[in-house]
């Protein structure tokens, strides 16, 4: 048998525009999107290229003089022993980041799923070191946790606990700063996955109810799947965040002590502001753009992936 | 009606009138200046507007001085000077800081200024050779500072011991400190890592001699020559022994250590004379301690030394802005900050920031009360020493920008990272590299 039936229409298919209406419409399409992409080149695509033009010259940040020093000033960095230090710091910062925070976050959320009641206040609770400016965050920490006078490092050993100052520490400074900047991401993680998973189709939840599914397969089988795009967003942007990440550090260890802290961010503010070096501080920041940009190639890879 | 109309439209005249005249500049007929500056606490803000801004424009009838106060100050500076932007008066960390604009010529050539007003007659010549470059001037220090320490006389007391007047006296201070579970003294590098450069500045001046620093800043000697590199595994095996604050370095700012001298959990604060400023917030007279707070010279580790050296720095730098269109107004400005009568007033309200470089900086002490009495007596044996040419140089005045960097990095030997002599290859490769751009400011020759 074949079917020969054509499909009706409900809605007569348009009469086709004069051209002239066309380019017009064309014109105001353009003219709408222009802002956004005029603030896009000024703001990112222009100073991106001037950065990537500078990692090749000797240019000190001040005036117009400078140099084209071919690869000099990343041969330098790769010479120096920090670089390295900085470099691997950002790979256990984008470790920590992408397992910490986000094992609290989900677990957080997957508990406030049940309390309908109270879910808000906790969201907001949790949202709140996220929404304060980091050097209040910092400062904060520094004053009652690490400060070893009144602080609650300075109470322990006052109370016969010795505990020594993390941010002396040569391996203890780096976790202190990451702690500070994880404890203000993660209720950040929390409400995002929360928003996720309330999105999960209530039938496919009651249904795996109904099956005899219990707390953690309902969990691990409908509610995991469900944020999946949700997830895979929070951990590309987890990476790129982590290869950016300079505000808690420079706030409570500026690098130190003895580099130890050092993260590529600071790395570069160091040869910006201090020593007049910004062809090197150029360079480092492509390195930290490279790692940033391979993220969202996987990202969007990924969604393509998914959508096919 | 008619009337209502012309009461709105006269109103809205005086308006516009007032807006105008507050766009235009000061509403007197003067000129507006404007200097940007640290951000200073409240107090000190007020006491430059009054010292400062009111007293300058009292002095002169053609200008008027705006002062911008912020933290980022450094960091707004160079982004302003790169545009041909910021303010007409440069404030800066030090002549290292002003010779990286001059390269670039942000900063006006203030020669013909100085001779205008007479200023190599009237400063002190070290710190006016040290704002030269090429034979012209570019900058001029605020005030004389130098790195010395702080002592509480009530703790040295409790612990049984004079104030020291050797090194062997202050170690063993230290010592009895530790023993009795206080620090040994108290410093630290929180929020602001170049602090590691006074520490290392110690033992270069008072071990290695100013005129090693100096050679090796001319050429005349390499930053890994045995005195130097014997400098800094001295200032290694200081804090090793935890005479800077024990394993509290990395937690304590100035502040939080004047506040621990002041309550008397330390006998000695070891830092810069700026530390005076912090200072007054503890002990004054309304506390009843002023008395309590003494400052001395570092002792010299090296006795073939002469005595008392003094590590000589600026707090920081003035200069003009070369995109400035009141360069005039910006040198009168420069000019009242060199001057008696400022410094006169503002170290009766703000000690520890405003040792101006004067050759004859005889303020009479006895009108001073509080810190301020103890400061001004500090900074004319300073100045005194300055003249027979006894003093090291401190390298976030005196050293170029990269070594100057680098050189803080001294923590790194410190904490075992890396050997001394290491890390001065290292500092010899930056130097070499300010030198090839021409970023070496002038520094002064000592006699030692």
């Amino acid at each position: 048998m074949t079917v020969t039936a054509v499909r009706p229409t409900t809605t007569p298919a348009p009469a086709r525009r004069p051209a002239r209406f066309r380019r017009r419409r064309t014109l105001i399409n353009h003219l709408l999107i222009a802002p956004a992409l005029l603030l896009s080149v000024g703001i990112v695509v222009i100073p991106g290229l001037l950065t990537a033009f500078t990692a090749f010259t000797d240019w000190s940040g001040v005036g117009l003089d400078a140099n084209l020093v071919g690869l000099r000033n990343f041969r330098e960095i790769l010479a120096d022993p920090v670089f390295g230090t900085a470099l691997e710091n950002n790979l256990r910062w984008v470790a920590m980041f992408l397992t910490i925070p986000a094992v609290l976050g989900l677990l957080t959320a997957w508990l406030l799923l049940r309390r309908r009641r109270t879910r808000t206040f906790y969201q907001v609770v949790y949202l709140m070191p996220y929404v304060l400016s980091p050097v209040v965050n910092a400062l904060i920490w520094l004053s009652i946790i690490y400060n070893p006078n009144g602080g609650l490092v300075g109470t322990l050993n006052d109370i016969g606990l010795p505990v020594s100052a993390p941010l002396s520490s040569l391996t203890g400074a780096f976790y202190a700063a990451a702690a500070v900047d994880m404890w203000h991401y993660w209720g950040f993680l929390t409400v995002i996955y929360l928003g996720a998973m309330r999105q999960t189709p209530v039938d496919q939840v009651e249904a795996a109810i109904m099956d005899g599914a219990d707390s953690w397969q309902v969990f691990r089988n409908v509610y995991l799947p469900s944020i999946r795009p949700a997830l895979l967003l929070m951990a590309v942007m987890t990476v790129i965040f982590s290869f950016l990440a300079f505000d808690y550090i420079y706030l409570l260890t500026q690098g130190g002590p003895a580099h130890s802290s050092e993260v590529l961010g600071t790395y570069a503010y160091a040869f910006a502001f201090s020593a007049f070096q910004f062809g090197k501080a150029s360079a480092v920041a492509l390195v930290m753009s490279f790692f940033g940009l391979i993220a969202s190639c996987v990202y969007t890879w990924m969604s393509r992936k998914q959508d096919d | 009606m008619r009337r209502s109309r012309t009461t709105v439209l006269g109103a809205l005249a005086a308006t516009l009138t007032l807006t105008l005249s507050a766009c235009s500049g000061a509403g007197d007929g003067r000129e507006r200046l404007e200097l940007w500056f640290w951000g200073a606490p409240p107090e000190h803000q007020k006491a430059l507007e009054t010292a400062l801004v009111e007293g300058f424009e009292r002095a002169q009838d053609t200008y008027s001085l705006d002062i911008n106060f912020n933290n980022a100050v450094d960091k707004n500076i160079q982004v302003a000077l790169s545009a041909d932007r910021g303010p007409d008066v440069v404030y800066g960390s030090g002549p290292a800081f002003a010779a990286a604009y001059v390269a670039e010529d942000k900063l006006a050539d203030m020669t013909p200024y100085a001779e205008q007003y007479g200023w190599k007659d009237r400063l002190l010549e070290p710190m006016y050779e040290s704002g030269t470059i090429g034979g012209k001037l570019y900058s001029l220090p605020n005030s004389v500072d130098t790195l010395g320490v702080f002592y509480n006389k009530k703790v040295l007391d409790r612990l049984g011991v004079a104030v020291p007047e050797s090194y062997a006296d202050l170690t063993t201070a230290m010592d009895k400190a530790k023993a009795e579970g206080l620090y040994a003294s108290v410093t630290g590098n929180k929020g602001w890592k170049p602090v590691n450069l006074n520490y290392i500045s110690i033992f270069l001046t008072h071990l290695a001699g100013g005129k090693a620093t100096y050679d090796a800043l001319h050429g005349e000697a390499k930053w890994t020559d045995p005195e130097i590199v014997e400098a800094v595994e001295a200032s290694a095996e200081f804090y090793r022994d935890g005479y800077l604050a024990g394993d509290d370095y990395a937690n304590l700012n100035f502040v939080e250590s004047m506040q621990l001298l002041a309550d008397e959990k330390s006998p000695f604060f070891i830092g810069p004379s700026l530390g005076f400023q912090f200072a007054s917030e503890y002990f004054n007279d309304e506390a009843g301690n002023t008395g309590d707070l003494g400052f001395m010279p570092f002792p010299n580790v090296n006795p073939d030394l002469p005595s008392p050296m003094y590590t000589l720095g600026a707090t920081a730098s003035l200069s003009i802005n070369a995109a400035s269109d009141h360069k005039d107004g910006a040198a009168a400005v420069i000019d009242y900050m060199m001057s008696a009568p400022f410094a006169k007033e503002i170290n009766k309200t703000w000690p520890g920031y405003w040792g101006v470089p004067l050759k004859d900086f005889d303020l009479p002490a006895a009108e001073y009360t509080g810190l301020s009495k103890e400061y001004i007596g500090t900074v004319g044996k300073l100045v005194s020493a300055i003249n027979e040419g006894h003093y090291g140089l401190y390298p976030g005045t005196f050293f170029p920008p990269s070594t100057s960097t680098t050189l803080a990095d001294v923590d790194g030997v410190w904490l075992g990272q890396v050997g001394a002599a290491e890390f001065l290859t290292k500092v010899q490769a930056s130097f070499d590299a300010d030198k090839a751009k021409g970023l070496v400011p002038p520094a002064p020759e000592p006699s030692n």
